[in-house]
């Protein structure tokens, strides 16, 4: 849209963005909404967004069901772990297989990649069986370890790979004359160089650590232990059935540092999708 | 000092070899300029000097000390990148101490030597700059001034200004010719342009295939060219190569070449161009190139084929003009089966 465009036709595709966007925030705002009404007031036929009653205690009744401060720590520590680990682990693998020539690295990156194509819910039951030789059960490790070095630690090393691949070897050359070592360029040349790619694996690490819910249900029994996404399925009566309102109230408070993330990194969130190709 | 000898150097890649038996002696504070057409390996056997490459054969001595086997950093050199590889996320001031810091020297010191570089570069003003603030020609003089900071004994430089335009070439190679005089360090410059070969060098080495076609000062090899590459490598517009057979009798009487010699050199500044039936030689203009002080002439001579001549003035002949061209014996090259100068022993 140019801004030669006439307030008419401007006003139109605003209008029409506004129509499109419905289907998106429609969903945000229900569930905001459905976190101050009652159990009874989210099935009635009146489909109005604001509350008859505002039930602010649904957001207190959220912490006295289950321990969900606890579940919530569980998921925010984990989740920097393993950013801060799958950034660690993949910076290094992506520049040793950009940089170093050693036998056999390009069968290596190949069995990476195809690791890629492989979907994560097919090595559920061999990571099961070998987390529990490992003794790591209904621990928290292995909603570490798995991520770090499964399916989305290859990602995150592809994604340093090609961008380690793509920086200019004039420089770790210039480097090279200026006296460093292999690591010495890593570090201080071709690691702060790569602050986008960076922040693009942090980003998409954090995001999948935080909506892990697979690994939590298998591995994890302990309510304490609980992550968020296994505890807000968990907000069920007696018979099972789900209690909606406390849902919406706990699904409202699980995904503020998701908002917070997105609205402080917002252009490298765009970027990391560019450079990861997937989609959001 | 900082002379350095080369006996026997080989670089092979796989079974690739870029560097053939490379013997070579550069005394110290001499201006040295590699020559070669693209992928002759003069950038290769630059970067073999500096550490950057291993070599595969042969021997590296600087300053009389065996380097085959020292790190890039310790071998007293230091090197200027074409691409000139300043550090983006430095400003220029830490991207001329960065080497002086990673050998950990006194912060005092560092600033004390990289302010004397920006000095001599005229770079004070942009120190606290990044360098994608900086033009083409300055961030050139940032990757100048990060090479002088350590005291190298001696500079390599690798195609330093084929980055820069036109102007800014004569400029900054005006610039690297005074530092050169200033600082009486060794410098080992490659390029490809023979005009900076010509105007920088004290010696010039030109490589074909990774071997060293001849070394001499510009005047050497322009007047006394080993053979037929070399003669018409330098020079610009390139000389024009002959079948001797197809030169007029009274030339090749006149001339007096070896038995030996099968091919006859001209440079385009010493053909004659006379108008039709005036030369001994005739022949027509196939192109009319005007270049502002003359024309470069595209000849095709009866007998000869296709040959470049210098036109000095404005009323040189139009395309497709007869003409004839007479023959300055005294300034033709001779040149025999391998192609070697005849006169040059």
């Amino acid at each position: 849209m140019t801004r030669f465009q006439s307030p008419f036709v401007r006003i139109c595709w605003y209008l029409s963005l506004a129509i499109l966007a419905v289907p998106f925030v429609f969903p945000f705002l229900w569930m905001l909404s459905g976190a101050v009404k009652s159990q009874t007031e989210i099935f009635s036929p009146s489909l109005s967004l604001l509350p008859q009653t505002w039930h602010w205690e649904n957001y207190a009744e959220v912490f006295r069901y289950q321990p969900f401060a606890r579940q919530y720590f569980n998921s925010l520590y984990i989740a920097v772990v393993v950013t801060a680990g799958s950034l660690f682990i993949s910076s290094l693998a992506g520049y040793a297989l950009a940089r170093i020539r050693f036998a056999g690295s390009g069968l290596l990156l190949l069995m990476l990649i195809s690791a890629l194509m492989m979907p994560e819910e097919v090595t559920i039951i061999p990571n099961f069986f070998l987390m529990k030789w490992l003794g790591l059960m209904n621990t928290h490790m292995p909603l570490i370890l798995l991520p770090m070095f499964g399916s989305q630690g290859v990602m995150a090393t592809f994604l340093m790979r090609q961008y380690f691949t793509a920086l200019p070897p004039e420089l770790e050359e210039a480097a090279r004359m200026d006296g460093l070592s292999r690591f010495g360029i890593f570090w201080k040349v071709a690691l702060p160089l790569s602050r986008p790619a960076l922040a693009a694996v942090g980003i998409i690490t954090f995001l999948f650590s935080w909506n892990l819910f697979l690994e939590p249900l298998v591995f994890l029994s302990d309510i304490e232990l609980f992550t968020l996404p296994l505890a807000l399925s968990n907000f069920t009566d007696a018979y099972g059935l789900p209690l909606w309102h406390l849902q919406m109230a706990a699904t409202s408070l699980a995904v503020v540092p998701i908002l917070i993330v997105y609205i402080a990194a917002q252009r490298q969130i765009v970027e990391s999708f560019a450079l990861s190709g997937v989609k959001g | 000092m900082a002379e350095l000898t080369l006996s026997g150097v080989c670089k092979t890649f796989g079974s690739l070899q870029v560097i053939r038996d490379v013997d070579l002696q550069i005394e110290d504070g001499e201006f040295v300029v590699f020559v070669g057409p693209s992928g002759c390996g003069k950038s290769t056997l630059l970067r073999c000097i500096s550490g950057l490459v291993d070599i595969t054969g042969g021997t590296l001595e600087i300053g009389g000390q065996r380097m085959n086997d020292v790190p890039a950093a310790k071998r007293g050199v230091a090197m200027v990148f074409q691409s000139y590889a300043l550090y983006p996320h430095l400003r220029v001031r830490e991207n001329m101490g960065f080497g002086l810091k990673v050998r950990k020297l006194s912060k005092p010191e560092i600033d004390r030597r990289v302010e004397e570089a920006a000095r001599t570069l005229k770079l004070e003003s942009l120190l606290d700059r990044f360098p994608r603030e900086l033009s083409g020609g300055q961030r050139q003089r940032v990757a100048i001034g990060r090479a002088i900071v350590g005291n190298p004994e001696v500079f390599l430089f690798d195609e330093p200004l084929s980055n820069l335009d036109a102007e800014l070439r004569v400029h900054m190679r005006a610039e690297i010719a005074a530092l050169h005089k200033r600082l009486g360090n060794t410098m080992i410059y490659v390029t490809h342009d023979q005009i900076e070969a010509m105007t920088l060098a004290d010696k010039i080495v030109v490589l074909r295939d990774g071997q060293v076609e001849q070394v001499g000062s510009p005047r050497d090899l322009y007047y006394r060219p080993a053979n037929a590459f070399v003669a018409q490598f330098i020079g610009s517009p390139k000389m024009n190569l002959f079948e001797a057979s197809g030169l007029p009798a009274d030339i090749l009487q006149t001339a007096r070449p070896s038995a030996a010699a099968i091919r006859a050199g001209l440079r385009p500044e010493d053909m004659q161009v006379l108008g039709a039936g005036e030369g001994p030689v005739s022949g027509r203009v196939v192109n009319n190139e005007y270049t502002g002080a003359g024309s470069l002439l595209h000849l095709d001579l009866d007998g000869l084929g296709r040959c470049l001549a210098l036109y000095n003035g404005g009323d040189s002949p139009e395309e497709g003009a007869e003409i004839s061209v007479g023959f300055d014996t005294g300034r033709l090259y001779w040149f025999d089966a391998q192609e070697q100068n005849t006169e040059v022993a």
